[in-house]
C-alpha cells in the first residue's frame, strides 16, 4: 500500500519532469492579461475545435515577459503584449513570425493596424485590443480636477490624497516626462532624468501610497484606498459595469499633456507547443462578430474593421473611442532597446529604491 | 584508497564495506543536494560574474559589471538607489530583531514560569499562526492596516500618519510584517535556554546582589545567551533576505535587498545583477553563521541551530 | 509582592503578545463571511464567497497541485531523508563535516536565493536538454530538496536516542539486512518517520517564495494564486480560501497536541 503510494507519487514527478508530454493535444495555452477575455469566447472556441483552452495571466509586461525567459518560450500558445514589448520579444528570438495564409482572417484588420510601427508589416503580431492610459480619479475629493497629469504631480493640486503611480516604468516616466513638458514618448537622456527626479520627489511625498498595475489601482479606487491613479480606460468601464455602486465617483481622463495609446498584439512563443491551435485561435478572435464580442466584453476599441456594425454604442464614443482632440495628445510607449533600456531600466530602478 | 592494498585484512574489508554502506545511504540524499542546490547556487555566482545581455539575460563575457552596478555604478555615474536598499534591509533587520527580542524575552520567561502541563500549550499558542501560509499572514496585516479601518483611523486622529493616508503601505507595516513573522523563531530557542536555566545560581545571585535588575544581569542573561544568539540569527538571516512582506506591505517605498534580488529576476531586468545581490545575501548570512558558531564557542553553550 | 505584580505584567503581556498573533488571522476569517465586497467594513455574515470559492476552478486546481505538490515531495522526501539519516547515525564516528554542511545548506539558504538559483539553473538545463521544464515537476524537486534535511535529522535524533545495544539485539534476531530494516527499524523509527512527514507536508504547503519561482503555467498552489489574486487587488473570495488554510492549520495545531499528549517523549 505504501509502496503504491510512493510509487504514484514518483511517476507523477517523473510524468511532470518528461519535459513536453506535459503540453498535451488539443490543448491551448493562453497567456493573456488579467481580466481581458470573455469565458463566453473561450467557451465558443473550445466547442467549436473539441480543444481545451487553459489561461494564464499577468498583470505587467516585465512579469510577463520573465515568464517566457524562463521556460514560458515553449509553454505557452498565445501571448499578448502591448506595443512596446512586442519589438523585444521579436530581437530576443521569443516569438515566431505569422504565416499569414493560416490567418485569412486577417483582412478585417483595420489598414492602420496592419503595418504598425511596432511590427512594420505585422509580420509577427495581430492585434487585439487598443486602448489609452490615463488618470482614474476621485470627483468627490476632486471636484475641478484639471484634465492635467498635474493631479499626480503637483504637490498643491492634491496636497492631501493618496495617489498611486503605474507599476509599470515606462508608463510612470512617460507620464513624468509629458507633466514635464517633454511629450509622453520622450527618450533623451536629460528629459528621463528630469523626469525620474520628479518621480523621486513624488514617491516620497507622504501621500504616495505605491506603485500599482492597472486593475490593482482601479480596486484600490473603488476602495477609496487610493483617490487619483493611472489605468485604463476599458477597465475602468469594465469594473464600472459590474459594480457600479463603487464606481460611482469615479471618472476617467486624458490629461492634455499626452498619454500613452497602446495596442495589445496576439504573438506565437517561438517555441509554442501547439502553433496550429493558436492560429486557429487567433483567425478566431478576428473574426468580425467574436471581435465584436470582445471588444464589447471589455470595453475596448476593437482594431477590427469587419466588427464595426457589431459594437455597443458606448464603444464608439469617448472615452474608448477618444475625441479627436485627446486623439491627437496620445502617443505610443517607445520601445526601447540596447543602451537605451539599460539606462532606463538603471533610472527606473533608482526611482524605485529611493 | 585502503583497499587498493595487495593482502586487504579483514579490517580493511569491514572498513571498505563499512564505506561502502555509508555511500549506499548517503549517496542518494547527498546527490540530491548537489544536484539541485549545490549546482544551482554555483551557476547563479557564474551569473554574477556575466555581462547583462540587452534584454537582461546573462551574457558572455566574464566581468564584474554586476558587482559594480550593485555598488550603484552605472551608465549615469554613481547613484545612491541600491545603497539606500541596502540600508534599508539592515535597518529594518535591526529594528525588527531587536524589536522580536523585546517581544520574545518576556514571553519565553513567562512559558517557562507557567506550570509544566501547560507549557506545551502555550508554546503551540505561539507558533501556530506561523504555520499558516506566509503569504496569508500578510494578507492579514494589509486587512487591518489598510486606509479606514480601525487602527488606521486611530494613528490617524493621534496624528501618527498623514491624514486619508493609512497605516499601510508604509515601511512602518513592513516592521511590523517582519516582528509578526519572526517572533516564534526567537521565543522557541529562548524558551529552550529559559527552561535549562540553572536556578541555584539564580538564588546565590539573589543573595549576592542586592537588586532584582543585578541577579538578573549576572545570573539569568548570561545563561539566557546562547538561545538569545539562536534566535537573533535565525531572525535577522530571513528578515535581511526578505521579499514576501516589503513587496506587499511596503507599497514600493519599502524596498529590500530581497526584492530588489527577486525583481531582476520576475522582472527579468538584470539576472547578473540579481545574482551578485544574491551573493550579498549569501555572504550575509554566512556572516552571521560564522559570529554566531564563534560566540556560542565562547560562551560554552554548544547550540545547535535546528529550527 | 513584587513577584506578583510581575508576574501579573507578565501574565497581561502574554495576552497581549497573543493578541497580536492572532488578530491577523481573526479578521481574514471574520472578512470571508462578509456580504459586502469591500475589506473596509464589516455589513453582514453571508456564505457567499465560499460558494463562489466552489465554482472557481482556477482555485480549486491550485488546490489540487498545493496536495499533489506537498504529497508527492514529502514522500520522496521521506524516503531519501530517512535512509540519509540512518547513514549519518551509522557513520556519526567517522569524519563527516562536509556531510553536516550539505544537510544544512537548504536550512540556512534565504528562500529568495534558492528560489532563484533553482529557477536560472533549471531554465539553463532546459535549454540544454528539454528536461526540468517548469512545472510540478521542478517545484517537486526543489521542496523536495528542502525538506530533505529535516527528514535527516528527525530521522537521525531518533535513532541516536536508540539504546545501541538494540541494534545488536536486532543483529542476532533477523538474518538478512531486509529483515531487520521491515522488522526492527522501520517500526522503531515509525513516529519519527509520521512527525517528519507531518513537517515536511507543513513545509510544502507553507512554502510561497520557491514554487513561486519555480512553477509552470499549470502549476500554481493556493499560495501562488493568492499572491495572484492580491497583486491583482481584486476577489475577496481571498479571504475564503485563507480562512480556510487557516482552518486546516488550527485542525492540524489540535491534532498534533492531542498526538503529543498521547505518546509523551
Amino acid at each position: 500500500m505504501k509502496f503504491n503510494k510512493i510509487a504514484m507519487a514518483l511517476s507523477l514527478g517523473g510524468l511532470a519532469l518528461a519535459g513536453h508530454a506535459q503540453a498535451e493535444e488539443g490543448k491551448l495555452y493562453l497567456f493573456n492579461w488579467t481580466e481581458y477575455m470573455d469565458p463566453a469566447i473561450i467557451q465558443a472556441f473550445e466547442d467549436k475545435y473539441d480543444v481545451e483552452v487553459v489561461q494564464n495571466y499577468f498583470n505587467s509586461l516585465p512579469e510577463m515577459f520573465a515568464k517566457l525567459n524562463a521556460g514560458g518560450v515553449s509553454q505557452y500558445d498565445i501571448i499578448v503584449p502591448s506595443n512596446y514589448y512586442v519589438p523585444r520579444l521579436i530581437k530576443t528570438g521569443l516569438v515566431q513570425e505569422l504565416d499569414k495564409s493560416k490567418l485569412p482572417n486577417l483582412d478585417n484588420v483595420m489598414a492602420q493596424f496592419q503595418d504598425p510601427a511596432y511590427d512594420p508589416g505585422g509580420r509577427y503580431s495581430a492585434p487585439y485590443q487598443w486602448g489609452t492610459t490615463g488618470i482614474i480619479y476621485n470627483t468627490e475629493t476632486f471636484p475641478d480636477a484639471p484634465k492635467s497629469w498635474s493631479l499626480l504631480f503637483d504637490p498643491e493640486v492634491n496636497p492631501s490624497h493618496p495617489f498611486a503611480l503605474m507599476g509599470d516604468g515606462q508608463v510612470s516616466m512617460g507620464s513624468a516626462c509629458a507633466y514635464l513638458g517633454k511629450g509622453y514618448d520622450c527618450t533623451d537622456m536629460d528629459d528621463w532624468r528630469e523626469a525620474a527626479q520628479l518621480l523621486i520627489q513624488t514617491k516620497n511625498r507622504d501621500t504616495f501610497s505605491g506603485f500599482s498595475d492597472g486593475t490593482p489601482a482601479l480596486q484600490q479606487l473603488s476602495r477609496g484606498v487610493i483617490h487619483a491613479g493611472l489605468s485604463y480606460n476599458g477597465d475602468y468601464f469594465y469594473y464600472k459595469s459590474e459594480n457600479p455602486e463603487a464606481f460611482e465617483s469615479l471618472d476617467f481622463m486624458i490629461p492634455d499633456e499626452g498619454a500613452e495609446m497602446w495596442v495589445d498584439a496576439m504573438m506565437i512563443p517561438a517555441e509554442a507547443p501547439n502553433p496550429d491551435l493558436a492560429y486557429k485561435f487567433i483567425n478566431f478572435i478576428l473574426d468580425a462578430e467574436i471581435g465584436a464580442q470582445l471588444s464589447n466584453y471589455n470595453y475596448y476599441a476593437s482594431p477590427n474593421a469587419a466588427a464595426e456594425p457589431y459594437l455597443d454604442e458606448v464603444l464608439t464614443q469617448p472615452p474608448i473611442m477618444p475625441s479627436d482632440d485627446d486623439m491627437q495628445r496620445l502617443r505610443f510607449t517607445p520601445s526601447l532597446e540596447g543602451d537605451q533600456l539599460q539606462t532606463f531600466q538603471q533610472l527606473w530602478s533608482e526611482v524605485k529604491a529611493r | 584508497m585502503s583497499y587498493s592494498g595487495v593482502m586487504p585484512s579483514a579490517r580493511s574489508r569491514a572498513m571498505v564495506r563499512e564505506t561502502r554502506h555509508l555511500l549506499f545511504t548517503v549517496t542518494p540524499g547527498a546527490f540530491w543536494i548537489f544536484i539541485f542546490l549545490v549546482l544551482p547556487s554555483a551557476y547563479l555566482m557564474g551569473v554574477a560574474f556575466m555581462t547583462n545581455g540587452p534584454y537582461g539575460l546573462p551574457q558572455m563575457p566574464l566581468s564584474l559589471d554586476s558587482f559594480e552596478r550593485l555598488a550603484g555604478f552605472g551608465f549615469l555615474g554613481w547613484s545612491p538607489g541600491n545603497l539606500y536598499t541596502l540600508l534599508r534591509s539592515l535597518w529594518q533587520t535591526l529594528v525588527s530583531t531587536a524589536l522580536v527580542v523585546v517581544v520574545a524575552y518576556p514571553i519565553a520567561y513567562y512559558i517557562t514560569t507557567c506550570r509544566e502541563k501547560w507549557r506545551p500549550l502555550l508554546l503551540l499558542a505561539v507558533v501556530v499562526p506561523s504555520w499558516t501560509n506566509q503569504v496569508i499572514r500578510t494578507f492579514g496585516w494589509m486587512n487591518l492596516l489598510a486606509p479606514g479601518t480601525p487602527l488606521s483611523g486611530l494613528a490617524e486622529s493621534l496624528g501618527l500618519v498623514a491624514p486619508n493616508m493609512g497605516l499601510y503601505p508604509s515601511n512602518f507595516a513592513v516592521t511590523l510584517g517582519l516582528v509578526y513573522n519572526f517572533l516564534p523563531f526567537m521565543v522557541l530557542p529562548l524558551y529552550g535556554a529559559f527552561e535549562k536555566l540553572d536556578t541555584a545560581q539564580v538564588e546565590a545571585a539573589q543573595d549576592l546582589y542586592a537588586s532584582p535588575m543585578r541577579a538578573f544581569w549576572h545570573a539569568v542573561f548570561p545563561q539566557t545567551l546562547p538561545g538569545l544568539l539562536a534566535g537573533i540569527v535565525l531572525v535577522a538571516i530571513p528578515a535581511f533576505g526578505m521579499y514576501v512582506i516589503p513587496e506587499l506591505l511596503g507599497g514600493g517605498k519599502g524596498m529590500m535587498l530581497g526584492n530588489l534580488v527577486a525583481n531582476q529576476f520576475a522582472g527579468a531586468s538584470n539576472w547578473p545583477l540579481g545574482a551578485a545581490g544574491a551573493i550579498l545575501m549569501l555572504l550575509a548570512t554566512f556572516l552571521g553563521l560564522y559570529v554566531m558558531r564563534r560566540l556560542g564557542k565562547r560562551l560554552g553553550g554548544g547550540e545547535e541551530v535546528v529550527i | 509582592m513584587r513577584k506578583r505584580t510581575l508576574h501579573r505584567g507578565l501574565t497581561a503581556f502574554w495576552w497581549l503578545t497573543l493578541t497580536f498573533l492572532y488578530l491577523p488571522l481573526a479578521v481574514v476569517v471574520l472578512y470571508s463571511f462578509n456580504s459586502a465586497n469591500s475589506s473596509a467594513n464589516f455589513v453582514s455574515f453571508s456564505l457567499r464567497w465560499y460558494h463562489r470559492l466552489l465554482g472557481n476552478e482556477a482555485i480549486l486546481s491550485a488546490f489540487g497541485n498545493s496536495l499533489v505538490l506537498a504529497i508527492s515531495s514529502s514522500l520522496i522526501a521521506l524516503v531519501v531523508g530517512c535512509v540519509f539519516g540512518y547513514g549519518m547515525y551509522r557513520h556519526r564516528h567517522r569524519k563527516l563535516g562536509w556531510l553536516i554542511v550539505l544537510i544544512y545548506l537548504p536550512i540556512v539558504l534565504p528562500d529568495i536565493v534558492f528560489g532563484i538559483s533553482e529557477m536560472a539553473f533549471f531554465v539553463q538545463i532546459h535549454e540544454w536538454t528539454g528536461l526540468l521544464q517548469p512545472g510540478l515537476g521542478t517545484m517537486i524537486i526543489a521542496h523536495v530538496t528542502f525538506q530533505i534535511p529535516f527528514v535527516a535529522l528527525i530521522v537521525y535524533s531518533r535513532f541516536v536516542g536508540l539504546d545501541p545495544t538494540l541494534f545488536e539485539a536486532a543483529k542476532d534476531l533477523y538474518a538478512t539486512p531486509v529483515k531487520r530494516v521491515v522488522h526492527f527499524m522501520l517500526p522503531t523509527i515509525k513516529p519519527a518517520l509520521i512527525s517528519a512527514f507531518f513537517l515536511s507536508f507543513t513545509l510544502s504547503v507553507d512554502d510561497f517564495v520557491i514554487s513561486f519561482f519555480t512553477a509552470g503555467p499549470e502549476s500554481a498552489t493556493l499560495p501562488i494564486y493568492i499572491w495572484g489574486a492580491i497583486k491583482k487587488g481584486v476577489s475577496p473570495e481571498i479571504n475564503a480560501i485563507a480562512a480556510l488554510m487557516i482552518a486546516a492549520v488550527a485542525l492540524a495545531a489540535i491534532l498534533s497536541l492531542a498526538f503529543s499528549r498521547r505518546r509523551p517523549t
